[in-house]
């Protein structure tokens, strides 16, 4: 059980434990794991798409429908310049957090940078989204609503989106990942363990990322529209 | 370990008696509800065996040797009340879920396998506060610390945070989880659509334990080598702030979540003006919750 809190880490610039200086190597790594895969089947895929649909085009195209459909009810005008970052956002968290079910891989999503670059990111969609849908004025007029002094607390709600929209996929992913280690070395690596990369690797793993991906497109729709 | 098991008797208790008014309605289908009060009932049940495990671990580890007595008692502490108290009130919010999907299956035995559906993935989303009180714990059970009794206050703070944030997330993520199966049962054509506003619902409901959880990392990595009464006061102020601020906020915000799961079912067509209602609603009630947070936040860094 000593894998749990320890970090591998190797340092870039700065002292030895100063914030900023270190970079967690297997991270990256897996992450590039993950977009290599994503890659590699897009262009797979792509080269084959036929007028007559074969097995896997069905499954894509019902997976872009599904999403189509999702994004064009939360934002119905200028709906599909969103469904490429929606739809890719989807498909990277998903395959995240999947991908620690194989043994020797963990998830990127299992280190709290990964989600919070992906928060911050969502922060400047959401706001630049706002701008652009409504005007500058009429953004900063969002932030007086319902009333006038809701604005610093309708401030620190932004940031608070953030934090809260990161540390849940971040929260999850590592709970399961330290509930499988605990659980396997309590049992010895017994049949369980299986079942317990089932529920928190497959199935926490999908509701985790169709909930972030969710929340990333409401908190779009919410700041883009003003009915 | 205790109130753990209290919340699971709670949860399970209400889903057999669901169970047991549906075979009383519709005594043909008693196999399958049976089958899905079961499922419910497993899930309920893993907030209690989350509290089974911290039990064993800290009977099995006992006091670590060499370190500081006070500094163990104040983590093995921290780790009871976090898993224990938010394991109370996760177990009852799935237990309500598993209840109304029974109810459900009662209703409509021919889709009962999408209301056991539904009530899987709201109860997944549920449980996660005890999931974050587990990984609180165990970095208090394993991490070794170091420090005066400042540590040792900032370490019970966390366990306070984290055990009575999660509390209210747990029962009001089970809120709309249970309305979503209930609204299922009656309009299945709607399950995607009311599973989309069951989750988002429920991903708000769940910020308070984030915030919790926040706290509780600040509060377990936060440096305290002296014996200053003052910033004791001030570590168990904060954990105490976050964890009683966020009972209200997590309970409250579940309340518009169920609503707006069932009013989906009553008029799908405005679904998501219903839905911005609820967020706006949500977020309302949660300025609390992030009132609290910045009250943590003061206490660990500035006092």
């Amino acid at each position: 059980m000593e894998g749990i809190g320890h970090v591998p880490q190797i340092q870039l610039w700065g002292q030895p434990g100063e914030a900023l200086g270190t970079v967690n190597y297997v991270t990256v790594i897996m992450t590039w794991v993950v977009m290599a895969i994503i890659i590699i089947a897009s262009v797979l895929i792509v080269r084959r798409l036929k007028e007559v649909p074969g097995r896997v085009q069905v499954v894509v195209e019902l997976f872009a429908r599904m999403f189509d459909g999702l994004v064009k009810d939360a934002l119905d005008s200028n709906a599909r310049g969103y469904l490429p970052l929606i739809g890719t956002l989807f498909i990277f968290l998903i395959l995240s957090n999947w991908i620690g079910v194989i043994p020797g891989l963990e998830e990127p999503t299992r280190d709290i940078n990964t989600p919070l670059s992906l928060g911050i990111m969502g922060f400047f969609v959401w706001h630049l989204s706002g701008v652009r849908a409504k005007g500058f004025f009429g953004y900063l007029k969002g932030f007086f609503e319902p009333i006038f002094f809701m604005m610093p607390l309708n401030v620190v709600g932004e940031v608070a989106k953030v934090i809260s929209i990161s540390f849940r996929l971040f929260g999850n992913i590592m709970g399961g990942a330290i509930i499988i280690i605990v659980v396997s070395n309590l049992l010895f690596y017994l049949v369980v363990p299986v079942l317990l990369n089932g529920f928190f690797g497959i199935f926490v793993g999908s509701v985790q990322a169709f909930v972030f991906t969710m929340l990333y497109l409401t908190y779009t729709s919410v700041a883009v529209r003003s009915d | 370990m205790g109130f753990g098991a209290i919340g699971a008797g709670i949860g399970e208790g209400y889903a057999a008696g669901q169970t047991a008014l549906g075979i009383s309605r519709q005594p043909r289908v008693s196999g399958q509800l049976v089958k899905t009060m079961l499922i419910g009932q497993a899930i309920t049940e893993t907030s209690g065996i989350f509290a089974l495990v911290i039990a064993i671990l800290m009977i099995s580890t006992g006091v670590r040797t060499g370190g500081n007595a006070v500094l163990d008692i104040a983590a093995v502490l921290g780790a009871g009340i976090a898993v224990g108290v938010c394991g109370f009130g996760v177990a009852i919010g799935d237990g309500y879920c598993a209840g109304r999907a029974c109810d459900g299956v009662a209703r409509r035995p021919s889709i009962g396998g999408q209301i056991t559906g539904t009530m899987l993935v709201g109860q997944a989303v549920t449980e996660t506060p005890v999931v974050f009180a587990l990984v609180v714990a165990f970095i208090l059970l394993y991490s070794g610390f170091s420090g005066g009794l400042e540590k040792a206050a900032a370490l019970l703070g966390a366990g306070i945070a984290m055990g009575f944030g999660g509390f209210g997330s747990g029962i009001g993520g089970g809120l709309p989880g249970g309305a979503a199966s209930d609204s299922v049962s009656r309009r299945e054509e709607l399950r995607s659509k009311i599973i989309g506003t069951m989750l988002i619902g429920q991903a708000v409901t769940q910020t308070s334990a984030i915030f919790a959880l926040v706290v509780a990392f600040l509060l377990t990595f936060a440096s305290g080598e002296g014996n200053s009464i003052v910033r004791i006061a001030a570590f168990l102020g904060a954990g105490i702030a976050m964890g009683m601020g966020a009972i209200g906020p997590g309970l409250g915000t579940g309340v518009p979540a169920a609503a707006a799961c069932t009013s989906l079912r009553v008029n799908p067509r405005v679904g998501p003006v219903t839905t911005r209602v609820m967020l706006l609603g949500q977020a309302v009630a949660q300025s609390t919750a992030i009132y609290s947070l910045i009250i943590a936040l003061l206490m660990v860094y500035v006092v």
